[in-house]
């Protein structure tokens, strides 16, 4: 029974994938893109007037999964700069001047890498933007380089996930993927 | 016996995921309740089990960019371009799941949020010209009021918003352009900028459909 249903689980997804890929124009990601905001869920509490805080952030990364491996120590190597998401570098944008590792940052757009090692993550804030993955990485163009800490957690997320949370001095780029997870602190 | 019946049930079980999947999508029409958008953003139920429930999961309208000159990050990449780029769309990709995208997902006359999720946005690197019309660099929100023969395409400035509540106050330009029928049927809906003599066109396509804007830089 269980073979059956993964064999037909198998040929739906096909289907769905045929259906997806019918035409010369680009199908699907396999790592989809997605959004995150600070505020939290800015474009949501705009169109319901729930805005207490003018935009300051946004993030725009692609989600790889898991899908059985092992994310840190083998598929991402320690010690080697990571492009932190998939396809298209990852983009950070500042709607307003913020401070991040001691530094100003000026509102703007930039691309966002890190080298993860078991305990600790340096996390890169580079000027090079409108890019594709890590390949051309130079670090004549970063801003900024941050040590956060690395935090277990006993869930494992499957799909990369990238958000922000309200801090006390101001927010935190939350990042998470396998059992690991690590915060970005930006204040302003 | 029982062994005969197993792939039918199966089968059965698997066309019913399929269309609790397409009952539980609205990821194309405006969002009825903003409080419940986590219906909006969430994968279809077949990974279920495999996904840990305390962290986003991925869209089923997908997210995805486009950039003109066309594929300008994997250009950047292998230094085959050192310009800027001249404009870049991020969108929400919704499929039909079997549905009818006229007069059933998208109703002519009506504002259309060309995409799902976060508004449909347009980032000018640079000014551009459309149908001799100036539209200054910057950050737009793009939407659609489709026809069956022709599409008005609008730049508003109300950006970083969810689904479409129109202000035509923050409208800036409007541009009727005419659509065309493609085969074969497109399932997911697709933004992509196509070269051209004098900049390039914005291909929007689904279903059936297709209608470009052209932009000069």
């Amino acid at each position: 029974m269980k073979k059956i249903l993964f064999l037909n689980g198998l040929i739906l997804l096909s289907l769905l994938s045929i259906n997806a890929q019918n035409n010369t124009l680009p199908s699907v990601d396999k790592s989809p893109m997605d959004m995150s905001y600070y505020p939290s869920n800015y474009p949501v509490l705009k169109i319901q007037d729930k805005l207490t805080e003018a935009l300051v952030a946004r993030v725009i990364y692609s989600r790889p999964q898991k899908a059985g491996r092992t994310i840190f120590g083998g598929l991402v190597k320690y010690g080697e700069v990571w492009r932190l998401g998939a396809n298209e570098a990852t983009e950070i944008e500042f709607f307003r001047n913020v401070r991040m590792g001691g530094k100003k940052i000026f509102k703007g757009r930039y691309t966002l890498y890190a080298i993860p090692t078991e305990n600790t993550w340096t996390i890169i804030l580079n000027k090079e933007t409108d890019t594709w993955g890590s390949f051309k990485y130079n670090s004549k163009k970063d801003v900024v380089q941050v040590s956060v800490p690395v935090q277990r957690s006993e869930n494992v997320a499957e799909y990369l996930s990238m958000y922000f949370e309200k801090s006390t001095a101001g927010f935190n780029l939350t990042i998470i993927w396998e059992n690991t997870k690590v915060q970005l602190p930006i204040s302003f | 016996m029982k062994n005969s019946i197993l792939p039918v049930l199966s089968f059965l079980i698997s066309v019913l995921a399929i269309s609790c999947n397409s009952n539980k999508s609205t990821d194309s029409g405006e969002i009825k309740n903003p409080d419940i958008q986590q219906k909006d953003t969430t994968a279809p139920t077949e990974n279920a089990d495999v996904m840990n429930m305390l962290y986003p999961l991925p869209d089923i309208s997908p997210m995805d960019m486009c950039y003109f000159p066309v594929d300008y990050t994997k250009l950047k990449m292998t230094n085959a371009i050192s310009t800027p780029p001249l404009a870049r769309v991020i969108y929400s990709r919704p499929h039909l799941q079997g549905r009818q995208l006229f007069d059933g997902i998208i109703k002519y006359g009506e504002a259309w949020r060309l995409g799902a999720n976060e508004s449909t946005e347009i980032d000018l690197y640079h000014d551009a010209t459309i149908q001799g019309k100036k539209i200054k660099s910057g950050r737009y929100v793009l939407y659609c009021i489709p026809e069956s023969k022709q599409w008005t395409i609008i730049f508003n400035t109300n950006t970083d918003t969810w689904g479409l509540r129109p202000d035509s106050t923050k409208d800036i330009a409007r541009f009727i352009i005419p659509v065309n029928q493609i085969k074969p049927k497109l399932e997911y809906f697709t933004m992509v900028f196509s070269e051209t003599s004098k900049g390039a066109d914005l291909i929007m396509a689904w279903e059936n459909t297709e209608a470009r804007l052209p932009f000069e830089f």
